[in-house]
């Protein structure tokens, strides 16, 4: 008995040696150390009138909130490599360092560094002087001002791109899933003509969220056109860019294989001095043939309450 | 430019009170002699103490939320900056009491000084190789509203304020590579660099103190108006959102020899707040830009 005690015990050290080892000799996980935007793979599937098709699942409302390596490149810093870093819009160089620690940042820590990441690019609406005090009064008192705050929606531009898009020959639909906790936000919807719908007069519009939205391709681009909306939304989570409700905002689809780019131009002459573009943003495509939206949780803000600084990233 | 102009400008953007004797006292000593630095490795040891001086000033960040499988390198996350302060300036040697709106950016850079002078308001801007006056905020951008003057010979004397800020230092300082020399005086680390760009034949000379923070900065050029002494200190978290960047909420400058400003910090927003340049078209058409204003890259 002892010899099979001890037979059983070095076969039990032995698996456990094993299921210790095995892992260790397994490769790391690897890490992306860069923010670059996915590249295309595929082919880019066209519809029986020859456009191609955006219908599927992505990464959408979304493609601006999700981690603050994608909302540093949503916002103009493209960190190429561990050594490279520059701005998409002027173009100038970020310098980059190594990390110094691997302690994980405590969440102060974390949300401090978001919040200075995100705000870091040069790519900003220019707005009239007059409003240049306002623009930085909201930003500041976000928490209390931005208009998503208590489950309202985020509009366009904001929504960037759709998570879902349906296309059809005389329209495309576009769904936004709502999101959770401090940047609850209402799911959106958008069902947009392509069938050579003009805009409504603006003076006969009642403002929404959404516009009035009409599509056309322009070769291989579906362009959307909008007007027609409150003035209850910001451009982006970050900045407290707001505008009129004259703004005008053209949003620009390009699908290429899996991955689909969206930008947006926004006219508000009202407020702004010029027009402004956001900074290209890509989604890739759910590889899933069956992927689903799952059912958006119960919009219930619940944090606000809670916040006793202006800290927000 | 003439230093008169550069002098009325520079008082637009710092500093007070204490100081002043300090600074005098320094202005009458002999320069200390600067020893080169001595380590195995020069180019281990600037990287080493840029990177102190970056990690003091927390200009170094990176932030996992939500990153999943994603880990970035730090980055520099210093861009665009609000202070506000009070103060004194000095108009030919007399000292004026003075307040200050500063609004910086380094990509693209850029700064405009608003000051309140014996109840007089100015406003004194600069973008990359434009500098312009404006009657109100964001003057000659809007038909109507404003006037945009230019200053074309007050570009330089403007953009140097920016680069001999604390950030503008550790960013001019990497962006001159291997131009860069670490040494040390009176204990203390020195690190010596040209300016490029418009600003090539100036040099800075800044010193860090035992926590790596810049606590004086000295240009030299042929140009009287760029050779100036900035001192920085009380160094803190200034913002009213904090952000664990920290500023001097002390500042000290000179030009020529000359105390022109002498300003305390109330705050210092350096949440990358909205702060924007458009040049107005006027301006544009006034001067042709010679090229950018921004040191250029090197090694980095």
């Amino acid at each position: 008995m002892p010899s099979l005690i001890r037979r059983a015990l070095a076969a039990g050290i032995a698996a456990c040696l094993c299921s210790v080892v095995a892992p260790a000799q397994a490769p790391p996980p690897q890490r992306r150390t860069d923010n670059a935007p996915p590249r295309p793979s595929g082919t880019t599937p066209r519809t029986a009138d020859g456009h191609p098709d955006l219908t599927g699942v992505w990464n959408g409302i979304g493609d601006n909130l999700n981690g603050v390596p994608n909302q540093m490149a949503n916002n103009g810093i493209s960190v190429d490599s561990p050594t490279s870093a520059h701005d998409i819009f002027s173009g100038a160089k970020i310098t980059t360092f190594p990390r110094n620690t691997n302690r994980p940042l405590n969440n102060e820590e974390d949300e401090r560094a978001a919040a200075l990441l995100r705000r870091s690019g040069a790519n900003r609406p220019i707005y009239k002087p007059e409003y240049w005090q306002m623009v930085r009064q909201l930003d500041a008192n976000a928490n209390d001002e931005d208009p998503t705050n208590n489950c309202m929606p985020a509009g366009i531009p904001r929504g960037g791109i759709p998570s879902y898009i349906g296309q059809e020959p005389n329209h495309v639909m576009f769904i936004y899933p709502g999101q959770g906790g401090l940047i609850a936000t209402q799911t959106m919807y958008r069902m947009i003509p392509l069938d050579g719908h003009k805009h409504t007069p603006l003076t006969d519009l009642d403002g929404t969220y959404t516009g009035e939205s009409i599509g056309h391709w322009e070769g291989d681009t579906l362009v959307v056109d909008s007007w027609g909306f409150n003035s209850s939304t910001w451009f982006d989570q970050i900045g407290g860019y707001f505008h009129s409700e004259d703004m005008h905002v053209i949003e620009r689809f390009h699908r290429d294989g899996n991955t689909l780019t969206w930008t947006a131009t926004v006219e508000d002459p009202q407020v702004l001095l010029e027009p402004w573009t956001t900074t290209p943003r890509v989604a890739v495509l759910n590889a899933n043939p069956n992927a689903t939206l799952p059912e958006s949780d119960p919009c219930s803000e619940r944090d606000l309450g809670h916040i006793v600084t202006k800290e927000h990233h | 430019m003439s230093v008169s102009r550069s002098t009325t400008f520079l008082c637009c953007a710092m500093a007070i009170a204490g100081f002043a004797t300090r600074a005098a006292a320094q202005a009458k000593s002999a320069p200390s002699p600067v020893v080169p630095s001595t380590t195995a490795s020069g180019t281990a040891d600037r990287a080493k103490i840029l990177r102190g001086a970056a990690d003091a000033l927390g200009m170094v960040r990176w932030s996992d939320i939500g990153g999943g499988n994603t880990r970035l390198p730090g980055i520099d996350v210093i861009n665009t900056m609000e202070f506000k302060a009070t103060g004194t300036s000095y108009t030919a040697g007399q000292p004026v009491p003075a307040e200050y709106d500063v609004e910086l950016a380094y990509n693209p850079p850029g700064m405009r000084v608003q000051t309140v002078r014996s109840g007089a308001h100015t406003i004194q801007t600069v973008r990359e190789d434009y500098a312009w006056d404006e009657s109100e905020l964001g003057a000659g951008l809007v038909p109507g509203k404003g006037t945009a003057t230019p200053q074309v010979s007050a570009a330089k004397d403007r953009i140097l304020q920016l680069w001999t800020l604390p950030y503008g230092v550790v960013k001019a300082a990497i962006a001159a590579g291997d131009k860069t020399i670490v040494s040390t005086a009176d204990g203390a680390t020195v690190l010596t660099f040209p300016l490029s760009g418009p600003l090539s034949g100036v040099t800075v000379k800044a010193t860090l103190d035992a926590n790596n923070f810049i606590t004086r900065v000295e240009t030299k050029s042929g140009d009287p108006a760029l050779n100036t002494e900035s001192e920085y200190s009380d160094y803190a978290d200034h913002g009213e959102i904090a952000t664990d960047i920290k500023s001097p909420a002390h500042i000290v400058r000179k030009q020529a020899g000359r105390p022109v400003m002498d300003i305390r910090v109330k705050t210092w927003d350096a949440n990358n707040p909205y702060v924007v340049f458009p040049v107005p078209s006027n301006i544009k058409k006034a001067a042709a830009p010679a090229g950018a204003a921004a040191p250029h890259q090197e090694n980095q």
